[in-house]
């Protein structure tokens, strides 16, 4: 069963159709890669399904609901999460305090509650532990390294318990041994059941981890399939390296 | 400000500091709702002070109220005045026609505030930064002018209210409280706001906006909540001040400096804590007010004042109270966060 479907996406900006009848599913409980070459349009993509941007037509449907006119927090409440290419923190805040935003406020009658509740404490520094940053729970966030800021982004995800995350570029700029942490913590959550739709450039962690794969060129998607099959895919290597001349 | 864990040994000592923060607190309140009183017993006339604190106060409720939205939200807003003035004239306008006293009415005229921000707010909280800064700039220009036209409720010559009938030596009381019991419901308010789910919202929506929608906050919701509430307090203190005036035109509440006044305020202090603007407006009110009896109402006292606000800005950019919390020098009874 599909947990995501995209339908016929289109997005302009001015004269620039930057995605163009991108079509694709997410299989439940998959790990979905989401590859092309720069400006094929999947940050867009990303975009555009988790409510940043709103599509020109198309439809997106996420767990039986079409979300593809809904305002980003409300995607949020129905189960889809995502990270930023570059992670968007709340600076001046603590890690903790980042961690706590995530967490369901509850309709009107929680807006008033504690910020933080013990359960919640209890909950973000357990996940913190989980990825390995628990000791900076008190520290101002924007005194965290890149990749601690990284794994805060990551972490913080998981505290409003989603379905679907969406991942964006989360080796850029990584250190392989970090990089080999977060494949394991992306593994070992799906492996509880949630779905990874991961926007990604480094390909080991591709073929390494996904288990499905969507390439995207020129807004549209030009190939769907397993790793193998896309690694021999003609069209595919075409649209990374350009055509053979014969 | 989250808590450290503290250590069991640790514990007791922080609760016991807590406490006499608290009763340290609650002393100065006491003493406050004491004070007007000794006029009664000496010969005293304590009129000016009264009338100082009574202004002390109503300006922290206005700061205080102001930093709800500017403060936690990181939304300028310089056209908060609009509040204030529509506060004034809503219930001035009741007293004229129907003879019901502001004190009775200010809560009211908090939410005719709370209404028109809602309004107001939906329409201009769609856009960020300078643009939204200068939307209510342009609220007040549109306020100033449809009241100075408008004939009903005085046009530029505004409305003269009766003097509230009481003794001299007690007729600062009624505005004293009032406004005393404003402040401290405002920083009550702000105080559980700022550590509410609510505030959190707030606080993450001034820091990256695009940010907080994806973790699920309704952000226009939020802003739109926050503009509405920081305009009730305003609201109710320009109800309280007209009738204390005796007199409301368009002039006293509709000048961009009575808006920025409050951004001032809470700049000074410590924007987007909640001590900040109730130290901002006792030190702004303060130093303006010494300078004036110095020099008299001549330019040296706005330049003096103006002096101050650059030095102590000089030394601490982000407000008093905000600079002393980042070096770990706020004393403990500021620290209300």
């Amino acid at each position: 069963m599909a947990l995501l479907e995209v339908h016929g996406l289109r997005k302009a900006f001015g004269g620039l159709q930057a995605v163009n009848g991108c079509t694709f599913n997410v299989e439940q409980g998959s790990i979905t890669a989401l590859i092309g070459p720069n400006g094929a349009g999947k940050t867009t993509v990303l975009n555009l399904i988790s409510g940043i941007l709103k599509p020109d037509k198309g439809r997106i449907v996420f767990d039986g609901h079409h979300i593809q006119r809904r305002p980003p927090h409300q995607i949020t409440h129905r189960g889809m999460n995502r990270t930023f290419q570059i992670s968007l923190n709340l600076e001046d805040m603590t890690v903790l305090e980042n961690m706590a935003v995530l967490s369901p406020v509850g309709g009107m009658r929680g807006l008033f509650r504690p910020d933080i509740s013990k359960a919640e404490r209890e909950r973000a520094l357990e996940l913190l532990a989980f990825v390995g940053i628990a000791h900076l729970a008190h520290e101002v966030t924007r005194n965290l390294s890149y990749g601690q800021k990284k794994l805060l982004d990551f972490a913080s995800l998981l505290m409003a318990d989603p379905k679907l995350i969406l991942l964006d570029e989360p080796a850029g700029g990584v250190n392989p041994a970090l990089l080999e942490k977060i494949i394991d913590r992306v593994r070992q959550l799906n492996d509880q059941g949630i779905t990874f739709l991961i926007v990604e450039h480094n390909m080991e962690m591709v073929m390494s981890t996904c288990n499905q794969v969507v390439v995207m060129a020129y807004g549209t998607v030009i190939a769907e399939g397993t790793p193998q099959s896309i690694q021999n895919n003609q069209t595919v290597l075409e649209a990374y390296l350009g055509k053979v001349a014969s | 400000m989250t808590s450290v864990p503290v250590s069991a040994q640790e514990q007791p000592l922080v609760r016991s500091k807590l406490k006499s923060k608290h009763s340290i607190l609650g002393l100065i309140i006491l003493l406050l709702f004491l004070f007007p009183l000794t006029q009664l017993i000496t010969a005293n006339n304590l009129n000016y002070y009264l009338h100082l604190m009574l202004f002390i106060f109503m300006y922290i409720a206005m700061a205080s109220s102001w930093n709800i939205l500017g403060g936690y939200a990181g939304y300028i807003s310089l056209g908060h005045n609009v509040f204030f003035a529509v506060g004034g004239y809503f219930s001035s306008y009741l007293l004229l026609r129907d003879g019901y006293s502001p004190f009775f009415t200010a809560p009211i005229a908090g939410f005719v505030a709370m209404a028109l921000a809602f309004l107001v707010g939906f329409i201009t909280l769609r856009v960020r930064g300078p643009a939204f800064i200068i939307s209510t700039i342009a609220l007040v220009l549109v306020f100033r002018i449809r009241l100075d036209n408008w004939e009903r409720l005085g046009g530029a010559n505004g409305l003269k209210l009766p003097l509230i009938d009481l003794p001299v030596e007690q007729i600062k009381f009624p505005f004293y409280y009032g406004m005393l019991i404003l402040a401290i419901i405002t920083v009550y308010t702000s105080y559980r706001i700022r550590h509410s789910k609510f505030g959190l919202g707030l606080r993450a929506i001034s820091q990256n906006e695009t940010k907080a929608e994806a973790s699920g906050i309704p952000t226009s919701f939020y802003k739109i909540f926050a503009f509405a509430i920081s305009g009730y307090f305003v609201g109710v203190a320009g109800a309280m001040w007209g009738y204390y005036l005796t007199y409301i035109t368009p002039s006293i509440f509709l000048l961009i400096l009575v808006g920025a006044q409050m951004v001032l305020m809470c700049i000074l202090g410590g924007r987007g804590t909640v001590a900040g603007p109730v130290i901002g407006a006792i030190i702004m009110i303060g130093t303006n007010e010494f300078f004036l009896s110095e020099f008299g109402s001549s330019e040296l006292n706005i330049f003096g004042t103006g002096a101050i606000l650059a030095a102590v800005l000089l030394f601490f950019p982000e407000g008093i109270v905000g600079s002393l919390r980042k070096i770990g020098r706020l004393p403990a009874i500021l620290d209300w966060d």
